[in-house]
C-alpha cells in the first residue's frame, strides 16, 4: 500500500505553527488577573517538606532572595495543575538558577500530602531544585492560610493565587487569577527590579 | 495593532498553503482511525485521556493561556474532567462533561460562582461557557486545538489547548464518543442493584451488625420511591434534584466460603447471575485482597467494606476503604517515632512480628512508612504462634538485641508475659503494640508497665486531640474510654458508608448511571467528620478516607482512661 507518509512531519509542523500563532493572539489581549500589594505577618510554624525535613516557615521565607508562594494539593484537579505548570515555566524561563526565586507550594490537603506524595508530585512536574512543597498539621496549615489572607475551610473551594515576596522590603505582590507564563515572569521581574 | 495583524496574516497564508495537504492527509488518517476497532480505540484513547501519552508513546503537548507549555503526563484530561468524563466542580470552576453523549447534544451548564461579578470580593478567573449548541466531530477537534466552541465562544484559561495530529485527534475524539456511552450494568432507569459481601469466618452478630443497616437502607429507598410516585400522580412537578433522588433498590448477599483463592470464581458466579451497580460494604476477618482484585478486574465499585486487611495501593481504583487498617497503624507509628528523637535517635529498635496476616500487615505499614522517611530498616523477627508462646526464646532474643524500643505486632500472650520479660531492662525500654489488633486485650497491660507500653489507635477520640503541633492542647478529658477498645464499629461504620453512598454519591450522579462516575463524584466531596474517625478526606484517586492514627497509653485501674501521647498522626 502506498502512503504519503513523507509529508507528515511537514504537516504537523504547520499545524503547530498555526496553533502557536493563533492562540497567543487570542489570549494576550487582556490581563485576566488582579494584582495588589500586601504586608503579611507570618506565623512561626514548623512544616515538613518533600524530603521529610522539618522547616521553619518564617526562616525559610524571610531571606535575601525573592520567594513565590502558592497553595495546592497533590490530587487536585483544575487549578493546581495550572498553578504548577506556571511554576515550571517560570523555572524554565529563567536560565540562571541564581536568578530564580525560591518557590514554595503549601499543601491544603495535609491529611493526604505526605513527603512521599509531594516528592512524586514535584517529579511529575519536572520541578527543578528550589521548589519546596510543604505540609504540616491541619492547625498549622490553617494558620498559614489565614496569615496570607487565603483561608478556605475545605480544599475543594480553593482558588488560584500566587504571592511574590520582595527581599528588599518584605512586601508581597498578590496575584489572584491565572497568569500566562509571560505575565508571571513580568510580575516576578517587577519584584526583582523594584 | 501591528503585532496582532502580523500573526493573523501569517495564519491565513499558512492555512492557504497547507490546506490541500491537510485535506488529503487528513482524509486518509481519519479513514484509518475509522477502521480501528473499539477496543483499540479504548486502549489508545484511554492512555491519552488518563495518562497524557500519545499512541506513539510520546507525551501529549498542551498549552495554557497561550504560552504556558505543559507536558500532559503531569496532568491529563482525566485530572480535570475525571475518569468517567462527566466533569467536576472544584474551586469555583466547573469542568464540563466531555463524553460524546453530552458533547453531541446542546448543553447548558448549571450556574457557578464565576457567573456573578466579583461575588464575595473574588476576582473571576475562570468563567465557563454557559450554553452552546451540539458539537460534531469536526467542531470538537477544532475546540480541542483552539479552545473555541461551535458557537465561537472561547474557553477559559483552565482548559488547555492541544495541538494534536489528525490521527491522534481522531483517536481521542472516538474515545470521547465511547466514554460513558452506555449505563453501567446493575443500573436500570430507576433501579439500582447492589450486593454486599460476607465471608464465612464472620460470626452471626457481626453479620447482623452489617446487614441490619443495609436492609433498612434498601427498604427506605423503595419506600421513598413509592411515595414519590404517589406525589407524581398528584401532578407534582419535581425539581432536577428531586427527579433523580429516588430509586428502587435491590440487595444481594454474596456469601463467600472456603479458601480465599476460590472467592474470585464464587464472585464471578454471583455477578453473572445478577449484575450489580456497586458493592455496598461487606465484612471479612481475612485479607480483602481476593474481593479487591475481583472488583478491579470487573471495574465494580466496592464501597467501604469492614476490613482491617485492605489492599494498600496508590493506583487501584474501585474500592473505597475507611482506612488502611492494620497497615495504617504501623505506618503511623513509623511517623510518630521519626518525630521523636528519643526513639528514632537510637538504632536499637526491634520489631517482633507474629507470623499472621495481622502481624505482617502491621509490620508492612511500619517498614514502608519508615523507609519513606529514609530510615534504615529495623531488626525484624517474625515468630510463629508457637514461638511466641516460648518466653525463654523471646527472652534470649531480647538479651541479644538489647533494644530500647520494641514494636510488638502480636496478640496478648506476649503482653501478659511482659513484666517478666522486661525485668532485666529497668525503665529503659518502650514498647508499642496495636490497639486495633488487641482490642479489649489491651486492658491486660500490667499496671507497672502502663507508662511504657503504648498503643496505636486508629479511631476517633473526643474531643479531637492535636489542635497544636506536637502538643495535646488543653487537658480536656477524653471521652473515649476503655470500653471503646475492641469495638468493631460495624454498624456505625456501615451507616457512614450508606450515607456516603446515598448523599454524596447516588443522589449526585443524576441520570449518569456510570460506575466510574459514582466513584468520581464520591472522590470530589468535602472533608467529613464521622463517629468513628477524626476526619474523612477525599480527592480524585484517594481511596483511604481516614489517614491518621493516635498513639496512646492507659491510665491506672480496671477501666482506665485512654491517654493520648500523640496528636492525630498524619505525617
Ligand atoms: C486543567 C484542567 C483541564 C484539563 C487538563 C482538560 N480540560 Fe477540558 N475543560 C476544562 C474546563 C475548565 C473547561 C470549560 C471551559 C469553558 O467552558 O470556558 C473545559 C472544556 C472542555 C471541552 C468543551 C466542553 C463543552 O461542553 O463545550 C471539551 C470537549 C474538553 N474540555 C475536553 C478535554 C480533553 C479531551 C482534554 C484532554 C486532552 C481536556 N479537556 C483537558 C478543564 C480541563
Amino acid at each position: 500500500m502506498y502512503r504519503k507518509s513523507g509529508l507528515r512531519p511537514v504537516k504537523q509542523m504547520l499545524m503547530i505553527l498555526v496553533f502557536v500563532l493563533v492562540c497567543p493572539a487570542m489570549v494576550f489581549a487582556e490581563q485576566k488577573y488582579k494584582r495588589s500589594y500586601e504586608e503579611y505577618s507570618l506565623p512561626d510554624v514548623v512544616l515538613v517538606n518533600q524530603d521529610g525535613k522539618r522547616v521553619g516557615l518564617k526562616s525559610l521565607i524571610e531571606v535575601g532572595r525573592p520567594v513565590v508562594v502558592d497553595f495546592i494539593y497533590a490530587t487536585c484537579t483544575t487549578i493546581c495543575p495550572v498553578l504548577s505548570a506556571g511554576y515550571v515555566n517560570l523555572q524554565n524561563k529563567i536560565a540562571d538558577p541564581k536568578q530564580r526565586p525560591l518557590m514554595i507550594s503549601i499543601s491544603i490537603d495535609p491529611e493526604n500530602d505526605n513527603p512521599k506524595k509531594m516528592k512524586e508530585y514535584l517529579k511529575r512536574y519536572n520541578a527543578k531544585p528550589g521548589w519546596e512543597f510543604l505540609t504540616g498539621s491541619r492547625a498549622d496549615i490553617d494558620r498559614v492560610m489565614r496569615a496570607f489572607n487565603a483561608y478556605i475551610p475545605d480544599k475543594m473551594s480553593h482558588y488560584p493565587l500566587n504571592l511574590i515576596r520582595s527581599p528588599k522590603d518584605g512586601k508581597w505582590t498578590r496575584l489572584l487569577g491565572i497568569l500566562s507564563s509571560g505575565e508571571f515572569l513580568k510580575e516576578y521581574m517587577a519584584v526583582v527590579n523594584r | 495593532m501591528r503585532s496582532i495583524t502580523l500573526p493573523i496574516l501569517a495564519v491565513f497564508f499558512l492555512a492557504a498553503l497547507s490546506l490541500p495537504v491537510f485535506d488529503a492527509e487528513a482524509a486518509s488518517d481519519l479513514a484509518n482511525v475509522e477502521q480501528m476497532s473499539e477496543s483499540e480505540i479504548m486502549k489508545l484513547g484511554e492512555k491519552m485521556y488518563r495518562e497524557g501519552i500519545l499512541p506513539s508513546g510520546k507525551p501529549m503537548e498542551a498549552f495554557i493561556r497561550g504560552d504556558v507549555e505543559v507536558d500532559s503526563t503531569a496532568f491529563s484530561c482525566s485530572s480535570c474532567h475525571l475518569r468517567a468524563g462527566l466533569g467536576s466542580y472544584e474551586g469555583g470552576v466547573i469542568t464540563p462533561p466531555t463524553n460524546g453523549k453530552k458533547l453531541y447534544a446542546p448543553y447548558r451548564r448549571p450556574p457557578s460562582m464565576g457567573d456573578s461579578q466579583d461575588r464575595a470580593g473574588r476576582y473571576i478567573y475562570a468563567k465557563t461557557v454557559v450554553e452552546r449548541p451540539a458539537y460534531d466531530r469536526e467542531s470538537l477537534a477544532y475546540s480541542l486545538r483552539f479552545g473555541i466552541d461551535p458557537a465561537g465562544q472561547t474557553f477559559n484559561d483552565v482548559m488547555p489547548r492541544y495541538p494534536l495530529s489528525e490521527r491522534d485527534m481522531g483517536i481521542l475524539v472516538r474515545y470521547l464518543e465511547l466514554l460513558s456511552s452506555k449505563p453501567s450494568p446493575g443500573a436500570g432507569g430507576t433501579e439500582f442493584n447492589f450486593a454486599t459481601i460476607i465471608t464465612d469466618d464472620v460470626g452471626n452478630d457481626d453479620r447482623e451488625a452489617l446487614l441490619n443497616p443495609i436492609r433498612l437502607f434498601i427498604k427506605q429507598k423503595n419506600q421513598q420511591m413509592a411515595l414519590y410516585k404517589e406525589f407524581l400522580k398528584f401532578d407534582y412537578s419535581p425539581t432536577i434534584d428531586m427527579k433523580y433522588a429516588f430509586h428502587n433498590a435491590t440487595l444481594d448477599i454474596w456469601e463467600l466460603s472456603g479458601a480465599p483463592d476460590t472467592w474470585g470464581s464464587q464472585l464471578h458466579e454471583y455477578l453473572k447471575k445478577k449484575p450489580v451497580f456497586a458493592v455496598l460494604g461487606g465484612i471479612s476477618n481475612k485479607s480483602w485482597q481476593p474481593v479487591h482484585d475481583f472488583c478491579e478486574e470487573q471495574r465494580l465499585p466496592c464501597l467501604f467494606p469492614i476490613t482491617d486487611l485492605p489492599v494498600v495501593s496508590d493506583r487501584d481504583w474501585y474500592t473505597f476503604y475507611f482506612n488502611k487498617g492494620f497497615y495504617q497503624e504501623g505506618e503511623a507509628l513509623a511517623r510518630y517515632l521519626n518525630r521523636h528523637e528519643t526513639y528514632s535517635g537510637t538504632s536499637r529498635i526491634i520489631q517482633i512480628v507474629e507470623d499472621s496476616e495481622k502481624g505482617k500487615a502491621l509490620a508492612a505499614g511500619f517498614n514502608r512508612g519508615w523507609g519513606e522517611l529514609d530510615r534504615p530498616a529495623v531488626t525484624t523477627v517474625t515468630l510463629t504462634a508457637t514461638e511466641l508462646n516460648n518466653f525463654a526464646l523471646i527472652g534470649r532474643l531480647l538479651a541479644k538485641e538489647n533494644p530500647s524500643v520494641i514494636l510488638l505486632w502480636t496478640g496478648d500472650t506476649v503482653l501478659t508475659a511482659l513484666p517478666e520479660l522486661l525485668k532485666p531492662y529497668g525503665n529503659g525500654v518502650t514498647l508499642f503494640m496495636s490497639a486495633g489488633y488487641l482490642g479489649q486485650n489491651v486492658l491486660k497491660t500490667d499496671q507497672s508497665l502502663r507508662d511504657r507500653v503504648y498503643f496505636t489507635y486508629p479511631y476517633r477520640l473526643t474531643p479531637y486531640v492535636g489542635i497544636k503541633e506536637g502538643g495535646r492542647d488543653a487537658r480536656v478529658p477524653i471521652l473515649a474510654t476503655a470500653k471503646d477498645l475492641g469495638n468493631r464499629r460495624i454498624t456505625s461504620r456501615t451507616v457512614s458508608m450508606l450515607q456516603q453512598v446515598a448523599l454524596r454519591g447516588l443522589n449526585l450522579i443524576y441520570d449518569n448511571h456510570y460506575r466510574d462516575h459514582l466513584l468520581d463524584v464520591m472522590g470530589m466531596q468535602m472533608d467529613l467528620i464521622v463517629n468513628d474517625y477524626e476526619r474523612l478526606s477525599f480527592g480524585p484517586g484517594q481511596r483511604f478516607a481516614s489517614k491518621g492514627c493516635y498513639v496512646l497509653k492507659l491510665g491506672k485501674g480496671e477501666s482506665p482512661e485512654l491517654i493520648p501521647v500523640s496528636e492525630w498522626v498524619i505525617h
